[in-house]
């Protein structure tokens, strides 16, 4: 079976009920996903397909079709952040990190489809991506500033 | 913002229409005209009732309120869909989360895709809510009846399309195979759509007409 994840094609040969998490982090180490509820209740497997959050535990590999997977590893690189790892980082979001990539993913979701969201907006695009730590006022900020400096570009 | 939302839907409605393909059909044929009376159009109109008002179907039925609903045997006391979700103006959640962020769609036809009890329900085609006008939840039997059977209200269909509707849209026919713990839709697809048909010979009478 075929996947691009990152802009990179792989081979992997696997039963296509897999869901898209277990590839990604079992059979090809990409591991900025992670596992958190396996029902699509936390959010932290977040990824995108063609561009769109998607919840890679709910996702079978058979059904990917020829769709392209991006996961964190692929938001940014160290050199070039996407604005929001840059306002992340600015913000000092994360606590104990487990959820952010999930976190980071949904987020450049809602902003490619809706650059300039109100509060509401936000709550409701991120109230599926749980953290236990707590960090809800400092994404919803880091989401805020985000927008704005596309708003300023 | 609407150029991408509707890149979007279009991209998404292709999709469904190229995963469409192997699933169970059910058979279309009405009664000859004048041979269902409308006592008998009345009770096929009750059992259609009792499906449109269930909880697989009226969940994602919510008229001019953008939350789906969370309800029936399976899920405890009625409230709205947890996370927050407002599938917005664009019925797919396309202003803050999409639908099928989590109701993924799914191209093969594997027995367990929904065995999940608390997983999000997948079908071959993409999760949404129904139009504004197919408002179901909480609604009375004359209510709905009434919108099912004007055509400026159900999609300017008369009850041979309903029925063909019912045939092609994928997520109608996960009511019936709804998998985990949760209820079916009462009856069964094929009984469903002869009582639609059935319902539209009689006149599509209603119960206060």
């Amino acid at each position: 079976m075929e996947i691009t994840v990152n802009d990179e094609s792989y081979t992997v040969d696997v039963e296509p009920e897999m869901p898209l998490l277990w590839v990604l982090r079992d059979e090809l180490g990409i591991t900025g996903p992670k596992y958190g509820c396996g029902i699509a209740q936390c959010g932290a497997c977040t990824v995108h397909v063609n561009g769109y959050a998607v919840r890679s535990c709910q996702l079978a590999i058979g059904d990917l079709g020829d769709s392209k997977v991006s996961t964190i590893e692929g938001l940014g690189s160290p050199e070039s952040l996407h604005i929001i790892q840059k306002t992340w980082i600015e913000h000092q979001v994360a606590q104990c990190g487990y959820c952010q990539s999930g976190q980071m993913m949904q987020a450049a979701s809602l902003l490619s489809t809706n650059p300039d969201p109100s509060d509401d907006q936000i709550d409701a695009a991120m109230s599926g991506n749980l953290c236990r730590c707590g960090t809800y006022p400092r994404i919803r900020s880091a989401i805020k500033a985000a927008a704005k400096k596309i708003q300023g570009s | 913002m609407r150029y991408l939302r509707a890149t979007f839907v279009f991209s998404v409605l292709m999709l469904s229409v190229a995963v469409m393909a192997a699933n169970d059909k059910v058979e279309i044929n009405p009664p000859l005209q004048g041979s269902v009376s409308p006592s008998q159009g009345l009770e096929a109109w009750s059992r259609i009732f009792e499906v449109a008002s269930h909880p697989r179907c009226a969940n994602c039925h919510t008229g001019p309120s953008d939350r789906p609903m969370w309800s029936g045997p399976s899920y405890g006391k009625t409230r709205v869909h947890g996370m927050n979700i407002q599938a917005g103006d664009s019925r797919i959640g396309a202003e803050t989360i999409l639908c099928s962020t989590c109701h993924t769609s799914k191209r093969e036809d594997w027995d367990n895709a929904n065995a999940s009890n608390h997983a999000a329900p997948r079908v071959a085609m993409s999760w949404s809510l129904a139009p504004i006008n197919a408002h179901w939840f909480g609604r009375t039997s004359q209510q709905i009846c009434e919108q099912l059977r004007n055509p400026e209200t159900n999609g300017n269909r008369d009850t041979l399309k309903l029925a063909e509707h019912l045939n092609h849209d994928l997520i109608l026919h996960w009511a019936w195979t709804p998998g985990g713990n949760r209820e079916p839709a009462p009856y069964s697809l094929q009984e469903h759509v002869n009582d639609i048909l059935a319902w539209g010979v009689a006149g599509t009478p209603c119960p206060d007409d």
